[in-house]
């Protein structure tokens, strides 16, 4: 799984709370639901006019969020991506429409982000140590056999009969680089379509998506920390009817002979990505920017900035070097400019380069 | 939905419409064939929350595709077009849907007191039926779906997917063999720490709200023993080669008092006619125990979850064997006891899940009926295991509302297949 890391989000006033928000209109309150979800917690912040109105409406976005982790767990045995996994090596198997958009959307992705965001790389994490532990460094023959087992070129898919097939066997796909942001989408549709007005998913804090506005407010407050130290927040946005996703490198890492070895890889040469401590965008929807923020932490500053140029909507904020000296780089990124209203506390005036 | 539209679609099937089925069904029939290739064309009737469900998992076998959705509830056909991806034709109206050329097979996924009523008018159109468990609502309702199976000759499958799982079938066959010895009990939970209840997107309209948690009225569903039950049941019936030949059970609304009808938790007990027991049990306010299945033997015990089975071995019981004359000599030494009362179990012996297995119980299940289809054969979990495991779950259901021990033998007239000899 890629790395991802927390983006502080807010609404605008007051502190959490289970049931009923203390943020309330004449008619809505706001509401809170969490649940375990793909390795995380998603989180759901909604207004709604009565208790059994939330109540179903969680109850609908949770059980789709269930139903994808069901589906896209690289974990559960019986998800349907694990049945890709074991079987696709040695023969085509066959898979459902929703299954098979979500592969084509990654090899897309992988393509236009050549090769920096791909599905593939599970084997690598594996070698690099990272899968379930803090990471070590290979040897030479554990790379190289990783390495013949990743590549997102080796993934065919075959519209006609909608099926998958590994190049090499032994190749896995792991989808922790999108499938949350796919998730949030799935629920922002539907909460959308049932007529909620205001909410703000959170699907572990890498990728958060905002509906509307809390009443009588333009966005919904979201800090971004600064790595190393979530007390401080480097910058603070309004998002409104926009996705947010986070990706970072300091909370799982191993350092040898001076160097720092992060467990994002570059699946273009096989290691860690180094210089890079975290990268954030913001767009159009949540498998847009949690497909975005990987290739823009593996490429870097100047490349990633060409990268997102690509994408109309899209704004990203670096932070670049080591956790004792970060250097912050931003394009066309929004900030609050004073528009917040209310900012963060630990939120600090950034110096930044803008393209 | 007015409850003219719901009739329409549920409706009763008045006998005018049913010999009109009969009819129609009899010359379809012949135009009915599974196309060149294996491929398969399904439609569905009733593509709620399972009924969903089991499309996207049909769709994950080569050659499937969704010519049909059938629904009341207008919803559903977006829902279930997004899992398409096609513009798959919808009927309000399952006879409609019925009347249609391109459908080999009908999925029926509808509120349980639908079931007899929608899989013999599908079978009688000459299409394959993969229903939705439990079989049906009353005895008379399987009775007439083992009926129109044996008439029109056409595959019925019951959804009980965990007959497919492999760890059941492996478990199954190693209970055969003799590893665990005799089974004299299987004892079974489905246990949950929720309320059961599907959201529905006005809390405040009623007609909604029975439509959408149909699983809650008496009118539309069995409650628990059903929707829970007929899977731990069925594979009971497995285990004991029948069916049981009385039940006593207990049950209520305990806990969830939200103006549901069908019990909130219940338990049963079931004697099979060479002495074995099932017990049963579905709570919704814990969930400890989960869904699982502990099958006892004399000589070990197999423990199935969703996932996996294991095997645990009973300690040895060891023969009585001559004692040496030391003992005699030298006594015997006293002191504290400290045999635990807890037997230790050790890991257990996994059951291995093959990696080359395709997915889970409802793919496998899925699967195989789409190969009964297209290599002419006859489903596993057939019209008989559907009946089984229908007619347990409705005396159950009834034992606990009647609070006595029902007889098996006072409420069937007909035994259906190898379950005639344990009645």
């Amino acid at each position: 799984m890629l790395g991802c890391f927390s983006v502080v989000a807010v609404w605008a006033q007051g502190p959490r709370t289970e049931r009923a928000g203390p943020h309330t209109t004449n008619q809505a309150k706001l509401y809170e639901q969490s649940r375990p979800a793909m390795g995380t917690e998603f989180k759901i912040y909604l207004y709604a006019e009565q208790d059994e109105q939330a109540e179903a409406w969680f109850g609908a976005a949770f059980a789709e969020i269930e139903r994808l982790d069901e589906t896209l767990s690289n974990y559960k045995p019986e998800s349907e991506l694990s049945r890709i996994n074991r079987l696709a090596g040695h023969q085509m198997v066959t898979t459902d429409p929703e299954m098979y958009a979500l592969l084509q959307t990654c090899i897309e992705y992988s393509r236009r982000s050549g090769g920096t965001f791909d599905i593939t790389v599970g084997p690598l994490m594996r070698a690099w140590g990272f899968f379930r532990g803090q990471g070590k460094y290979p040897a030479p023959w554990q790379l190289d056999k990783a390495r013949e087992k990743v590549g997102w070129q080796k993934v065919q898919l075959d519209p006609a009969g909608r099926t998958v097939h590994f190049a090499v066997d032994g190749m896995e796909l792991d989808l922790g680089g999108i499938g949350k942001g796919y998730a949030v989408d799935r629920v922002i549709r539907q909460l959308r379509m049932a007529g909620v007005k205001a909410a703000m998913v959170d699907a572990g804090s890498s990728t958060l998506y905002a509906i509307g506005a809390p009443p009588g407010k333009k966005g919904w407050l979201v800090g971004v920390p600064k790595p190393g130290d979530r007390s401080q927040t480097i910058s603070t946005v309004l998002l409104k009817d926009e996705s947010l996703s986070t990706s970072g490198s300091y909370e799982k890492f191993f350092q040898l002979n001076g160097r720092t070895y992060c467990h994002i890889m570059d699946p273009r040469t096989g290691a860690p990505v180094e210089g890079m401590l975290q990268a954030t965008v913001i767009g159009v929807d949540g498998m847009t920017t949690e497909a975005l923020s990987k290739p823009m932490f593996v490429m870097g500053t100047e490349q990633g900035a060409k990268y997102l140029g690509n994408f109309p909507g899209v704004s990203g904020l670096w932070v670049a070097g080591a956790i004792d000296k970060q250097q912050e780089v931003e394009w066309n990124w929004p900030g609050c400019a004073g528009e917040c209203g209310e900012t963060l506390e630990g939120s600090r005036e950034r110096k930044l380069r803008t393209q | 939905m007015s409850e003219m539209d719901r009739r329409k679609f549920m409706g009763s099937a008045a006998g005018a419409v049913a010999g009109a089925l009969l009819v129609a069904g009899c010359k379809e029939r012949a135009k009915v064939a599974v196309p060149a290739g294996g491929a398969v064309r399904l439609a569905v009737i009733g593509p709620g929350s399972r009924g969903q469900e089991l499309m996207r998992t049909f769709l994950r076998v080569p050659g499937v595709r969704f010519t049909g959705l059938c629904d009341v509830y207008e919803p559903r056909f977006a829902e279930a077009r997004d899992i398409t991806r096609e513009n798959t034709p919808i009927f309000h109206d399952y006879r409609e849907l019925l009347a249609a050329k391109d459908v080999d097979a009908v999925v029926v996924a509808t509120p349980l007191s639908f079931h007899a009523e929608h899989v013999v008018a599908a079978l009688e159109s000459g299409r394959h039926v993969y229903g939705e468990k439990s079989m049906a609502m009353t005895v008379d309702g399987c009775d007439q779906i083992v009926e129109a199976v044996k008439r029109t000759g056409k595959n019925y499958q019951v959804g009980v997917q965990y007959h497919y799982a492999t760890w059941y079938q492996d478990t199954l066959r190693r209970i055969r063999e003799g590893r665990i010895g005799k089974i004299t009990h299987v004892y079974a939970e489905w246990h949950r720490n929720h309320n059961w209840r599907r959201p529905v997107p006005d809390p405040n309209d009623q007609k909604l709200e029975r439509l959408i948690n149909w699983r809650m009225y008496k009118e539309y569903s069995l409650g628990l023993m059903a929707e829970l039950g007929s899977h731990h049941i069925s594979f009971a019936n497995e285990i004991f080669g029948g069916m049981p030949e009385s039940v006593v059970g207990s049950g209520g609304v305990d806990y969830w008092k939200d103006g549901r009808e069908t019990y909130d938790n219940v338990q049963v007990v079931y004697r099979y006619p060479a002495g074995e027991t099932l017990f049963f049990s579905a709570i919704t306010s814990n969930a400890h125990e989960g869904a699982q299945i502990r099958v006892y033997g004399t000589e070990g015990t197999a423990v199935l979850t969703e996932g996996d089975a294991v095997l645990f071995s009973e300690a040895k019981r060891l023969k009585a064997s001559p004692v040496t004359k030391v003992l005699i000599d030298h006594g015997i030494m006293t002191g504290a006891s400290y045999l635990a009362e807890m037997p230790y179990r050790g890991k257990g012996e996994s059951i291995p899940v093959p990696d080359d297995v395709e997915g889970n119980a409802n793919y496998l299940a899925c699967e195989s009926f789409i190969r009964s289809i297209v290599n002419h054969q006859k489903p596993e979990a057939d019209e008989r295991e559907g009946w089984a495991e229908a007619v347990a779950v409705i005396l159950g259901n009834q034992a606990i509302e009647e609070g006595k021990r029902l007889y098996f033998r006072d409420y069937i007239r007909k035994p259906v297949g190898a379950h005639s000899d344990s009645l």
